[in-house]
């Protein structure tokens, strides 16, 4: 198989096995390039790609561009608070504004779930998701794999759990769609205020307890908490949180085997994970960063060789 | 006028003629004859229609047209139209427009507007001032110019104490009090039914604890206060359960469901489709299955189509900036006749009627003819075409029903497609 079974990448939900496996050997090839002196292919040069963040981004912005730019694409950058967005213009006509420039691909960051779902429907361009809402961020998933797959050979059969706000994440409903999909074993370990009450229904287990998780696992996911998207406190203060569910390294020289320490970023030092975690050799979390570019430069070129067709 | 309705079957448990087919004939508004032939002897006019049966007018509890205010969704003659071409002749009409019907002026507006329709309009006052949930509007003086009911549409009471004062208030004269089942606070910015598709959509689930809480406390109140409630669109299995439970202890208490949330489960939300954002909120297939259950064995007294038709602006956007609500009058009964017999998809549209304070008129000699007429066997896929209404939100498009309306025979007046 040499192309995707999707038109845009929306969720890790519309997804299939050999659509990720495409990805990350695609990826592989990337990653080889952005390591070499000229990190850039001429891939897309006749490819636009508008880039439209309604929600705050550093580094997921950062990675899109720079993927971007590595294939030779022309980039367009959009962010809500210079658009018209703020003058009542619907998202509908803000994305036709900006695609009858003639833009050909749509990476879109937005704050309400399914954005990038409704997009799709009703506009002719390949939408890439960069996160919408508490549904999908599918290439942080994909990077999270991929970053596991280069780690320990395969994901495939490895224990991975996902700590912290289960219920705010993006990441993590990604991440317990592509772990799956891929045969790992996922654990979510929180408070329960932070775990969706039916996330059991989704095939995961449920922990509430970090030293049994971390016990379990082979790699640990440790999420930010998301205080930006809570309407009501979930847990007394961050103290308390921490006191359950940071990670330090006592705790993990304690267990009996040595687990891989991840994080989507941006880390908050000294709550979900401490420093010394943060820049231990079992924390891979500038892997994923890196991984990301290649990932996401795989994903673009997938879907832009689907346009050209 | 004189109409001479001919072959038709009447459905109508209340008739002499229930379940027989006859030739019926309407005088000066009136039942005059019904005779298995009649023979017309004066040349009256004649109506035959494929596969008719008839049966005493449909009333629809709920039902928002958005006159005055939003006449852009719907406007009181389009939105009449609507109900008479899809069998109903009874209609109680929802105060959510702009301004909010809240005092006796306002239900005179409705009445006035109404007046000479087909279809009989009965205003829904608010129950508290511009539904705002803080202060009692003046329910008796909206009672006395027509509304039947009182009700702040989709909004909760939060204050305990006002919805104990509302019905101990409306208990002096017969009032019937509406309270919207929903504990805001357990919603909070809840969009769709909290359970696996809520999760695996990442849109914030709106529990069914949240219904269940409000109509547990609702009952307590209605215990100590002895008034008269009326929870309108019900949706979970534990709210059948909990005013099952009441009715046993013979509480004053009604309550309906909406048609779409006995025909749709969470599931159809899977595609973010805005059609689907109703509240209550479509919920599992266990719920269905309850109210089916409440519905067949009386612990809901009646279904209404909460027909709330909103324009494309309000739909066509991102799920969760989308406002609650479908169309659903034109759907109705083909929904209903596609998931219970005939008989008694017809029961539910008509026996809300006596809680309303409206009057029945069974299809019987000397009785005023408010008759529905349709085709309990017309099997189609309902598509945009079907919808009258000027809104085109309709969660049914593109699902099969079986049963269509041909119309209405009320206030002297035929009014088929």
């Amino acid at each position: 198989m040499s192309e995707l079974s999707v038109n845009h990448l929306l969720g890790i939900k519309y997804l299939n096995s050999q659509d990720i496996q495409l990805i990350f050997e695609t990826a592989d090839h990337f990653k080889e390039v952005i390591n070499r002196p000229i990190k850039k292919v001429p891939s897309l040069r006749d490819i636009t790609i508008a880039n439209l963040f309604f929600e705050n981004s550093t580094r997921t912005r950062l990675s899109f561009e720079l993927a971007e730019k590595r294939l030779s694409a022309d980039v367009i950058n959009f962010s809500a608070a210079q658009s018209s967005v703020k003058k009542g213009e619907t998202l509908i006509d803000t994305v036709n504004n900006i695609l009858s420039m003639k833009v050909d691909m749509v990476v879109m960051r937005h704050p309400n779930p399914g954005a990038g779902v409704f997009l799709s429907k009703h506009v002719n361009a390949s939408i890439v998701n960069a996160g919408d809402g508490a549904h999908e961020h599918p290439t942080q998933a994909l990077l999270d794999s991929y970053s596991i797959r280069e780690r320990l050979g395969s994901v495939e059969g490895k224990n991975v759990v996902i700590v912290g706000d289960i219920l705010h994440s993006r990441v993590a409903l990604s991440n317990i769609f592509a772990l799956q999909l891929q045969g790992a074993n996922v654990m979510v370990c929180g408070p329960k205020t932070l775990l969706p009450k039916y996330i059991d229904k989704l095939g995961v287990k449920v922990e509430t307890d970090l030293r049994k998780a971390l016990n379990w696992c082979d790699v640990a996911n440790m999420l930010r908490v998301q205080n930006e998207r809570m309407d009501i406190s979930y847990f007394p203060s961050t103290r308390e949180y921490t006191q359950q569910y940071g990670v330090n390294k006592a705790l993990l020289d304690s267990l009996d085997k040595e687990i891989t320490i991840m994080h989507p970023g941006p880390i908050n030092r000294g709550v979900e994970i401490t420093s010394d975690v943060a820049d231990s050799k079992q924390a891979i979390i500038l892997d994923q960063v890196q991984n990301g570019v290649a990932v996401r430069m795989a994903v673009i070129y997938l879907l832009a060789s689907k346009i050209k067709h | 006028m004189t109409l001479l309705i001919k072959s038709a079957t009447i459905v109508d448990s209340k008739s002499d003629f229930h379940n027989q087919t006859v030739d019926i004939l309407i005088e000066d508004g009136k039942i005059s004859q019904i005779s298995e032939t009649i023979e017309n002897t004066k040349n009256y006019e004649e109506l035959t229609l494929e596969n008719l049966h008839v049966s005493q007018g449909w009333f629809d509890s709920s039902v928002s047209f958005g006159e005055p205010g939003y006449e852009d969704r719907e406007t009181i003659t389009n939105g009449l139209k609507t109900a008479a071409l899809s069998g109903f002749t009874d209609v109680a009409v929802n105060s959510n427009t702009d301004p909010v019907i809240d005092c006796n002026t306002d239900i005179s507006f409705l009445k006035a507007k109404s007046f000479g329709n087909a279809v009989n309009l009965y205003p829904v006052g608010a129950l508290t001032r511009n539904s705002e949930g803080v202060d009692l509007a003046e329910l008796y003086d909206m009672q006395n110019a027509g509304a039947v009911a009182f009700y702040d549409y989709q909004k909760p009471i939060s204050n305990p104490n006002l919805v104990k004062i509302a019905l101990q208030y409306a208990g002096n004269f017969g009032g019937l009090v509406l309270s919207f089942p929903q504990e805001s606070k357990i919603t909070g910015l809840g969009v769709m039914n909290e359970h696996i598709t809520s999760t695996s959509l990442g849109l914030k689930g709106n529990p069914a604890l949240a219904e269940e809480l409000q109509i547990a406390r609702d009952l307590f109140i209605l215990e100590y206060t002895e008034g008269k409630l009326h929870i309108p669109t019900i949706s979970t299995a534990k709210s059948v359960d909990l005013i099952r439970k009441a009715k046993a202890k013979n509480l004053n208490v009604t309550c309906s469901v909406a048609v779409h949330n006995l025909v749709f489960s969470d599931e159809s939300l899977v595609g973010f489709d805005t059609n689907f954002k109703v509240l209550p909120p479509l919920r599992t297939q266990e719920d269905i299955d309850a109210l089916i259950e409440g519905l067949k064995d009386g612990t809901i007294d009646m279904v209404t189509s909460d027909h709330n038709p909103l324009d494309i602006e309000h739909k066509k956007v991102e799920f969760d900036h989308a406002q609650y609500g479908t169309t659903g009058l034109e759907s109705a009964f083909g929904a209903l006749n596609s998931t219970f017999t005939t008989k008694k998809a017809v029961e539910l549209l008509t026996k809300g009627k006596d809680r309303f304070g409206i009057e029945n008129h069974p299809i019987k000699v000397g009785e005023t003819a408010c008759i529905t007429l349709f085709n309990p066997d017309d099997t189609y896929t309902f598509s945009s075409e079907d919808i009258i209404a000027t809104s085109k939100n309709s969660c049914f498009v593109d699902h099969k029903l079986k049963g269509k309306a041909y119309g209405i025979f009320a206030n002297n007046q035929l009014v088929i497609k």
